[in-house]
């Protein structure tokens, strides 16, 4: 008797992903999930590492052609998809008369431009986030406005840079100037949050009244808080309106789940198990998450943070046992600067990993990742003098064509990176006359 | 400078962008003054004292320094900075203009003033003015009596975690994961303030975690609560991994094929007697002239046979109902008229093959209450519709009590009557009464109400307003200042009846709760975080070099200094204990790393300690391994930390220059730590800060990156031996240890202070300096007991009292 052919894994395919791939019930039409052959959506995405880059092994020597430096070998495969972009600075998280902390303020300032005030706790404030500007003007498109992705908490205590409240180290998004949005760091929460939530035996019926009652609960806490607000004073409004900007988003969302009903569709054969041990597979696995929320136009903008910024994590599995951020004052020492070296490769390890999964993916003519514009970079240069100009910084993806990529562009020193935001925003089809520091568009990109 | 200072970033000014090229400037009297025994700057002023000068005067303590140092730029029309400080002539003139005179102390101490190319006054001076200036503040703001204004406080993590303990006996849930965990095991972490993740200014809501509190408020309840509707969930059966299946493969992740007769079965047990209603979407490959035909059987026997009409592109639900024993079943599918031809070459004809694919199948039991009810369900539900109550009014009497509970304060009328309104909402759905409950429930966990722990002031943007709190707020702040949760019957009733406030009665409430096993979150929260424990999670020892350190040595650090804690708050022992106690408490692996002789196993055990090695939490591995490198010890680390989390006198940060230092092609340090250490604090502007923490790192040398003894590193002997900026020295950390001891006050202090930013939830200001000296007075008299502490905190004004908030 002839086996009777059930197409599965139909739409998600040429991607192996170190889990097993979201298969689609084969009763599902695929069409609500499917990409539109036609038009590709654009994508956004930001990676940051901490503590800075060992600089002479970074910075191509030549301009034009990219002629890729040693830590830079594991992006061979992708070389001609990315642009090495020199002499962009983040002005605003130099001291300006605020003494240390540039731990706290290179993650503050590295997508806002802006400079974080001074607080342990009490008002901070730094400004809204390039990702987060795309993602409250063009987010609505899709069903999460925007993804955060990390692979560290916040810190669990104490005082984390010189007089800066940890918010500044551990966050790089921020919704608006006194909120930072928390990052997640177990892939299987992540996983859930954008694909499960759904009992695979719960019935129609029962989940479109879950959907009912959880608008209803919606309604009604949304009540109780504007019955509270006029009550407050001024900084107890600021609280209740990130709950009530909260509350609404996951109205809108509930909304759009109707509509796509996605959770119904996927069915997961394996899912990923939690924060494994190994760093690397831990990053790998977050870098599978936003493939997989790009790949079926889940969200189209993403953040990610490799680790928090001032990170003392050893790297032994690459024998560097040392702690990162020790490594990173170097004192001029060879031997650190090495270790620093070391680490740099393993982050771009990872890097390329995500690179080339997204080239592997085919939209329309092109790739996913000709579809994406994504910042890998630091908002220290080196380690040792905390300088935040000259920045190491990687722009991967042609942004959906036109994008000329291959190259090693060199600006002048002390050019804001929000330049370049702005520039992305632009393609993103957010048009922003400034962010932070911004001082206009980049040239030679395009 | 040992008060937190708000930020004021619109200070007169501040120096530019150039970086001040500050030389030589050493905070060297950051333990001299607590050296001789007397508490440093502004502990000594206590109290004001109405018509008593506030302190030594302007024309002593503080013009011949502006004269010397200052006002040949700061004066007359030309002033730098717009700065003018030739004209104050006395302590009012400084107290007038107060954001100016801040400014000054602020520059002072942080070495931004005078600009490099002009005379420098010593550390010591700087030290004398800046804390000249504050003191005068200090002062005038004691008179004030403000209190201080808490920003509204979202739970925490470990605060939702054990309220909602408290409200349903709900420890677990099903995680978004599916494993079993804490509740807010899935939120974001909370950003942490002042040190603590309690801190209602950073302690934020984004839609991410607002969405986690909507997924965890339906797991939550439907564990408190049950329904008739949980027991009528449709359970899936696998028929992929049947095992008596004659034919077929595996169709979706559940379900089977059937290409030839035959039958696919399923165990299913039923928890209870009843109508069951199994469902099978199925889809038919159709040939010949009939439709596949599918039994359903129970335990062998076919109860309904069903033709399948539907193909693959819309497959179709078929459903039999039967009744079920309570017990287990076998549920089956067969497949009974097959029907295949082959394809034929010869007259190009296709096979014919008519195929049975079953999808997915269920079972859903009848509905009704399980029989036996959690606690937290017998406890809310104390009344049922029937009986002459209405839907409505049974609502409303298991309503008001809970909404009471959940918003910990009296329930008001029109809150519970917008909430009876779903019991309807259910109703409509075709839902129990239960169910109503549920939803209702689910509702008030994810309101603000619950979510942020509210204090309503009747003029909230008057900060010259201020108030004492009512009864109910004064029971949250206890409850979640000692057991991060919320508070219990005893408390609630103290409020009902108004005696609360009544400062004999918060007293002993404040030592009843301390005596009380919740009182653990004090060590778990308060000292995880003053001590850093928590970040012992994070921290890597390379294991190469450090082979005794595993994941088993690492749990039992963190449980031997919250051990350590909880015997001092619940023994009540003097806080001096924290610095030398002559016990602890340690297991096998503890044991063997400390040399101590005859303890196996994990349980542990509390020893008393002889000898001068160990004693008190410095000598704890614990924080001997989260101040270290994975691979060596860091004197600097260590030494910082007891500046900042014992002594309360954290180094002042780095002159904005030195970073630039590094632009010096300059050989790198050779030698053994102490050597390159020693090297490094040639350099003027390292060494003002690094005198100090430096020697009471080297002073810890004998302890090893994971805490171990040691008398040699490496090829070296270990020479923890020091000398304080303030010219005490010592041989070794038990010589360190008795100067340390002999700033009892400083450290004592220290430790109120922050006690306090943890049960205020706020950084300390100015105006709290004399409460905390308060405390620290109140504490002497009582022998530094650890309750003595908690209770003049509780008694104090900013703990009692709030005010308006001043505006943005």
């Amino acid at each position: 008797m002839p086996e009777p052919k059930i197409g599965r894994r139909t739409l998600l395919h040429g991607v192996g992903t170190l889990m097993a791939l979201p298969a689609l019930e084969a009763m599902a039409p695929l069409g609500a999930l499917a990409q539109s052959a036609k038009k590709s959506p654009l994508r956004m995405a930001f990676m940051f590492v901490p503590n800075g880059i060992h600089m002479p092994a970074w910075t191509p020597a030549t301009e034009g052609a990219l002629d890729l430096m040693p830590s830079m070998q594991p992006l061979a495969k992708v070389r001609d998809s990315i642009n090495v972009l020199t002499g962009l600075t983040q002005h605003n998280a130099e001291a300006l008369g605020d003494g240390g902390g540039d731990h706290a303020r290179s993650a503050a300032a590295w997508l806002t431009g802006c400079h974080p005030r001074k607080t342990d706790g009490a008002e901070i404030k730094a400004g809204i986030s390039a990702d987060q500007l795309a993602a409250q003007r063009v987010g609505d498109r899709t069903r999460f406005p925007s993804l955060e992705l990390g692979c560290e908490r916040g810190a669990q205590s104490g005082n984390c840079d010189s007089g800066y409240s940890c918010a500044y180290s551990s966050n790089i998004a921020w919704r608006g100037e006194s909120t930072p949005v928390a990052h997640e760091v177990d892939p299987r929460a992540v996983f859930e949050r954008l694909f499960g939530g759904a009992d695979p035996a719960e019935t129609a019926e029962s989940r479109k009244r879950r959907e009912t009652y959880r608008k209803s609960v919606l309604d009604f806490v949304m009540e109780d808080a504007k019955r509270l607000q006029p009550k407050l004073g001024v900084h107890d409004q600021d609280k209740l309106d990130e709950y009530l900007t909260g509350v609404r988003e996951i109205e809108r969302r509930v909304e759009l789940a109707e509509r796509a009903n996605i959770a119904g569709r996927l069915a997961i054969a394996d899912r990923p198990t939690g924060v494994p041990a190994d760093f690397g597979e831990h990053i790998r696995l977050m870098c599978d998450m936003m493939l997989l929320a790009f790949q079926t136009d889940t969200t189209r903008i993403a953040t990610f943070m490799l680790a928090n910024d001032g990170s003392n994590r050893g790297y032994a599995d690459i024998g560097v046992p040392e702690g990162h951020h020790d490594c990173s004052h170097h004192g001029g020492d060879p031997v650190k600067q090495g270790k620093v070296q070391q680490i740099n490769t393993f982050h771009l390890k990872q890097v390329a990993y995500l690179l080339e999964k997204m080239q592997a993916v085919k939209e329309g003519d092109g790739t996913l990742l000709d579809n994406t514009m994504l910042v890998y970079g630091a908002g220290i240069s080196d380690g040792d003098r905390h300088n935040h100009d000259d920045l190491p910084i990687l722009l991967a993806g042609r942004g959906g064509g036109g994008i000329k990529t291959g190259r090693h562009i060199r600006y002048k020193n002390g050019t804001p990176m929000t330049n370049l935001f702005l520039c992305m925003l632009d393609r993103m089809g957010v048009h922003a006359e400034t962010l932070g520091d911004s001082t206009g568009r980049l040239d030679q990109l395009i | 400078m040992t008060i937190e200072r708000s930020t004021r970033p619109d200070t007169p000014w501040r120096p530019g962008p150039f970086g001040l090229v500050l030389a030589a400037l050493l905070p060297a009297t950051l333990l001299i003054g607590a050296a001789a025994g007397t508490p440093s700057g502004q502990a000594k002023r206590v109290k004001p004292a109405a018509g008593v000068p506030a302190a030594p005067g302007f024309e002593a303590q503080a013009a011949p320094f502006f004269k010397k140092y200052c006002v040949a730029c700061h004066s007359g029309p030309a002033a730098q900075a717009a700065v003018v400080l030739n004209r104050a002539t006395s302590s009012s003139s400084v107290l007038q203009d107060r954001k100016t005179w801040e400014a000054v102390s602020r520059n002072l101490a942080d070495r931004h003033m005078p600009p490099a190319a002009a005379p420098q006054p010593s550390d010591a001076e700087r030290q004398r003015v800046a804390g000249w200036i504050d003191g005068l503040f200090a002062k005038a703001d004691c008179k004030l009596n403000d209190p201080g204004r808490v920003t509204l406080r979202r739970l925490n993590r470990e605060e939702y975690d054990n309220t909602i303990r408290d409200l349903f006996g709900v420890e677990t849930i099903k995680l978004s994961g599916g494993q079993e965990g804490r509740p807010a095991d899935d939120f974001p972490s909370d950003d942490v303030g002042y040190g603590f993740d309690n801190i209602g200014d950073v302690l934020s809501i984004s839609p991410l975690l607002m969405e986690k509190y909507v997924n965890a408020a339906e797991r939550i309840t439907a564990r408190a609560i049950a329904t008739p509707e949980q027991g009528a969930v449709p359970v899936r059966l696998d028929l992929a991994s049947a095992l008596s299946s004659t034919a077929g493969s595996r169709v979706g992740s559940m379900g089977r094929a059937l290409a030839s007769n035959g039958e696919v079965t399923a165990e299913f047990e039923a928890k209870r007697a009843g109508e069951y209603t199994v469902t099978a979407v199925a889809y038919e490959d159709h040939a010949g002239d009939e439709f596949a035909k599918m039994d359903f059987r129970v335990d062998g026997k076919t109860i309904r046979t069903e033709e399948v009409k539907t193909r693959q592109r819309n497959p179709a639900s078929y459903a039999a109902k039967v009744d079920l024993t309570a017990g287990r079943h076998k549920i089956g599918f067969a497949f009974t008229n097959d029907f295949y031809i082959p394809a034929d070459p010869a007259k190009k004809t296709p096979a014919q093959d008519r195929n049975l694919y079953i999808f997915s199948a269920d079972v859903t039991a009848p509905a009704g209450l399980p029989e036996t009810l959690p606690a937290s369900h017998r406890r809310i539900m104390i009344c049922k519709p029937g009986d002459g109550l209405s839907d409505e009014q049974a609502a409303r009497k298991i309503l008001a009590p809970l909404v009471s509970r959940i918003y910990r304060r009296p329930a008001q009328p029109s809150e519970v009557e917008r909430l009876v309104r779903y019991v309807h909402v259910a109703g409509q759905q075709g839902e129990s009464f239960e169910r109503g409950i549920q939803i209702a429930t689910q509702a008030l966990l994810c309101s603000p109400n619950f979510l942020f722990r509210v204090e309503l002031d009747p003029k909230p943007n008057d900060k010259s307003s201020s108030r004492l709190l009512n009864d109910y707020e004064l029971a949250s702040r206890l409850s979640y200042f000692l057991w991060s949760s919320m508070p219990d019957e005893t408390l609630f009733a103290l409020a009902a009846k108004g005696a609360l406030h009544r400062p004999e009665i918060l007293a002993a409430q404040a030592r009843r709760m301390l005596k009380d096993p919740k009182a653990r979150a004090l060590a778990d929260n308060f000292a995880g975080q003053w001590l850093q424990l928590r970040n012992l999670s994070l921290v890597a020892p390379d294991v190469k070099r450090f082979p005794e350190f595993d994941e088993t040595l690492r749990r039992s650090m963190r449980t031997e200094t919250e051990m350590f804690f909880e015997a001092v708050v619940q023994e009540d022992r003097p806080v001096l204990d924290f610095l030398d106690g002559r016990f602890t408490y340690v297991n096998g692996p503890l044991a063997r790393l400390y040399g101590i002789d005859g303890i196996e196993g994990d349980q542990f055990r509390r020893v008393a300690l002889t000898g001068d090695q160990r004693g008190g939490i410095l000598s704890q591995a614990s924080i001997l391994t989260v101040t270290s490198n994975p691979t060596r010890t860091s004197p600097v680390k260590r030494g910082k930390w007891v500046l900042e989390q014992l002594l309360g006198a954290p180094p002042p940060p780095p002159p904005p220059n030195v970073p630039k230092l590094a632009d010096d092609k300059k050989e790198p340090l050779t030698g053994t730590l102490r050597q390159r250490m020693e090297q490094h604090r040639k350099d003027p502007v390292c060494a003002s800060c690094h005198t100090t923490m430096d020697a009471i790192g080297f002073g810890l040398e004998n302890f090893d990156p994971v805490g171990k003894w040691r008398a040699r590193d490496g090829d070296n002997p270990i020479d923890a031996s020091g000398t304080l900026p303030g010219g005490q020295k010592f041989a070794g950390p038990a010589q360190l240890k008795q100067i340390l001891k002999s700033k009892r006050s400083q450290f004592v202090k220290c430790l109120s202070q922050k006690l306090m930013t943890y049960a205020l939830g706020r950084g300390l200001q100015t105006y709290d300096t004399c409460k905390v000296s308060d405390i620290v007075a109140s504490a002497a008299k009582n022998d530094y007991r650890f309750s003595s502490i908690v209770t003049s905190i509780v008694l104090s004004e900013p703990f009692r009292m709030r005010r308006g908030d001043g505006g943005h």
